[in-house]
């Protein structure tokens, strides 16, 4: 096992089955936001368990995702999906809700429990809240900066998992909006939210995945991984979960290359890996609100070499 | 019995709820509460608006729902001991840790868990239980059949946002603002000097993040036009769904469901606006239902719009 985790996400068996997921060290099965998202891992038992299975025998550690803002008609499926990750091997649940959170100790105790980016984790004293629950790795919300994040590990020393490169989460809804277009374009749920669809006001632009808001932009600390590595951070995510199979690979295999080579000094980064993450962001990219800026800036130390966008600003780092 | 917690951004809002007939108002203290600027209090108007509560025989609670920062967390912590001096005996947060902190250090104060904390669930409202709130705030998008089980689950009061907007992220899962526009902001100079030791460098909070206080504003983000692209292609321009809430009808239901609290929305309604509203819930309260009856404000989601597939 190397020194660090690289993870990612992917909904269904379809996806799992059409990714090369050989630069990953694990994956989060199932799709958050939506009930009748495509096949969801979630709603199906026996694809949760193929899917376990074939990342075992991939060599990956499997783990399983539960809703971002379930209601009450979900718990008995969530249940269920928590039984079958505790059954068939999975090797933590991924969890943004605090009752489930609350299922899961009670009924699953042995099942590590990851506090996924929905659970509004802001301080050290909700990390020691959540623990107390049986979580053992967190992800800060979203808008922590990266000062914010260390000093909680300081704080409390729980491991962190960072979200290094993708859409970054800004919200999800109990309605999904595109439905008023099944009419209209001829496209029905559940294909509505696999169109590449975007809100955009201006320069600012926002991925709609139905239930689900993301940022335009790609999230993307490539040239920062020292910096992440240097913080004590071991845990990195590639959110892929709106992306193709392409993004899935060709990503990640820049990010499992860029991060062997990130604790070396100087750290060099080669032209070929900005050359695929401009291929694959089709808005831009951004540094997430981790240097304390909105969340849609980009605090490059070399922002030239990401050839983008209006945002841009050479960091003062 | 079932309560009657009504909202109020100033002193004469306060009086205008009591008045109104609420058996007890929140506030926001200023700097400290989500909302922002216009529904907060400084610490003079709180001190006048407990001694107008104290008066009329009921309760103020005061919301200081925001997430601040450690250095900013210890600033609220020392402005509990003023609170309870002041006879404020429940304040309303949205974070886990402080709920935790303020029930260990401060067993004499009520805790509730905030709308803002998301609950939506009877294993939500088991969760603050356990954690030792002694009330959870859910939102009027649950009707009382639904919110009967969530009553069921006990040893935790169970309030109703029934008069609220409901805008399309779910509260306390938003991050939008903050994405386009995260500024740091000072936090307000008007709190009791005893509170701050000369010298002591004044706290900031994060304009544009709804958890860690928004200074007046969101920037309301999701209530203006935005352009739909698939791809590259433009195919629409359109809002993010909202609608109104007004579940007047249904407060027999929620009593009859189990809900102690009936709570609703609206720090930043002028005492004016503010005062017939109350009337109105008392009134639904209090069987009354005829009295005082205006035409709720019209659901403005479409038609199409439906809760599918939860």
């Amino acid at each position: 096992m190397s020194g660090f985790e690289l993870n990612t996400s992917i909904a269904n068996l379809r996806d799992l089955r059409a990714s090369d997921l050989g630069a990953y060290d694990a994956i989060y099965l199932g799709d958050i936001y939506c009930r009748l998202y495509e096949a969801n891992f979630l709603e199906r038992p026996d694809d949760l368990r193929e899917g376990i299975r074939i990342l075992r025998e991939q060599g990956k550690r499997p783990y399983v995702a539960t809703y971002a803002a379930p209601r009450n008609d979900f718990l008995p499926r969530i249940q269920k999906t928590l039984e079958v990750a505790a059954t068939a091997g999975a090797e933590a649940v991924e969890i943004h809700n605090l009752g489930v959170l609350k299922i899961a100790h009670d009924q699953f105790p042995g099942l590590p429990v990851h506090v996924g980016g929905f659970a509004n984790v802001y301080t050290d004293a909700g990390v020691e809240v959540l623990r107390g629950f049986g979580a053992v790795r967190f992800t800060p919300n979203y808008e922590l900066s990266l000062d914010e994040i260390r000093e909680i590990v300081t704080t409390c020393q729980a491991p962190m998992e960072l979200l290094v490169h993708g859409k970054m989460p800004l919200g999800v809804s109990d309605y999904c909006f595109l439905l008023e277009y099944e009419e209209k374009w001829g496209i029905k749920c559940p294909d509505l939210c696999q169109k590449d669809l975007f809100l955009k006001q201006g320069d600012w632009a926002m991925k709609s995945v139905g239930k689900g808001i993301l940022s335009g932009k790609d999230v993307c600390m490539l040239e920062h991984l020292p910096r992440l590595l240097a913080d004590g951070h071991r845990h990195f995510r590639i959110e892929t979960l709106s992306e193709s199979p392409e993004y899935r690979r060709e990503v990640a295999g820049v990010y499992r290359e860029a991060l062997g080579r990130a604790a070396d000094a100087p750290f060099d980064l080669d032209t070929g890996w900005w050359n695929v993450v401009r291929a694959h962001a089709r808005i831009g990219v951004c540094n997430g609100f981790y240097f304390g800026k909105s969340g849609m800036d980009y605090a490059g130390i070399r922002p030239e070499a990401v050839g983008s966008l209006l945002t841009i600003s050479p960091s003062a780092q | 019995m079932t309560t009657l917690l009504a909202p109020a951004g100033s002193p004469e809002a306060v009086q205008a709820a009591l008045d109104a007939g609420a058996d007890a108002v929140y506030v926001g203290l200023k700097g400290w509460s989500r909302g922002g600027a216009r529904g907060e209090l400084t610490w003079d108007e709180l001190v006048t608006s407990r001694r107008r509560a104290a008066a009329a025989g009921r309760d103020l609670q005061v919301a200081l729902n925001i997430i601040p920062k450690p250095d900013d967390r210890a600033r609220l912590f020392e402005r509990i001991p003023l609170l309870l001096d002041l006879g404020i005996r429940t304040l309303i947060v949205n974070d886990v840790g402080i709920l935790g902190t303020l029930r260990r250090e401060f067993p004499a104060l009520r805790v509730t868990a905030s709308i803002g904390c998301g609950a939506q669930t009877a294993s939500d409202v088991s969760f603050f239980r356990d954690l030792g709130a002694h009330a959870v705030v859910l939102p009027g998008t649950i009707g009382p059949e639904e919110v009967r089980g969530m009553a069921a689950v006990g040893g935790i009061a169970v309030e109703v946002m029934l008069h609220m907007v409901e805008e399309f992220i779910l509260l306390g899962k938003c991050w939008m603002p903050s994405y386009v526009h995260l500024k740091p902001s000072p936090l307000p100079d008007d709190a009791p000097a005893r509170s701050l030791p000369e010298g002591a460098e004044r706290g900031l909070r994060q304009t544009g993040s709804m958890k860690r206080g928004g200074v007046g504003a969101c920037f309301k983000i999701c209530q203006t036009p935005w352009d739909l692209y698939q791809g590259d292609r433009w195919v629409d321009a359109r809002l993010f769904p909202s609608r109104q809430i007004s579940r007047r009808l249904d407060v027999a239901a929620y009593v009859e469901s189990g809900v102690e609290v009936l709570k609703l929305q609206g720090r930043s309604l002028p005492p004016e606006e503010l005062g017939p509203l109350v009337r109105r819930y008392r009134a639904a309260l209090d069987g009354r239902s005829g009295e005082g009856a205006v035409a709720d404000a019209p659901m403005a989601l479409p038609v199409s719009w439906t809760v599918v597939g939860r």
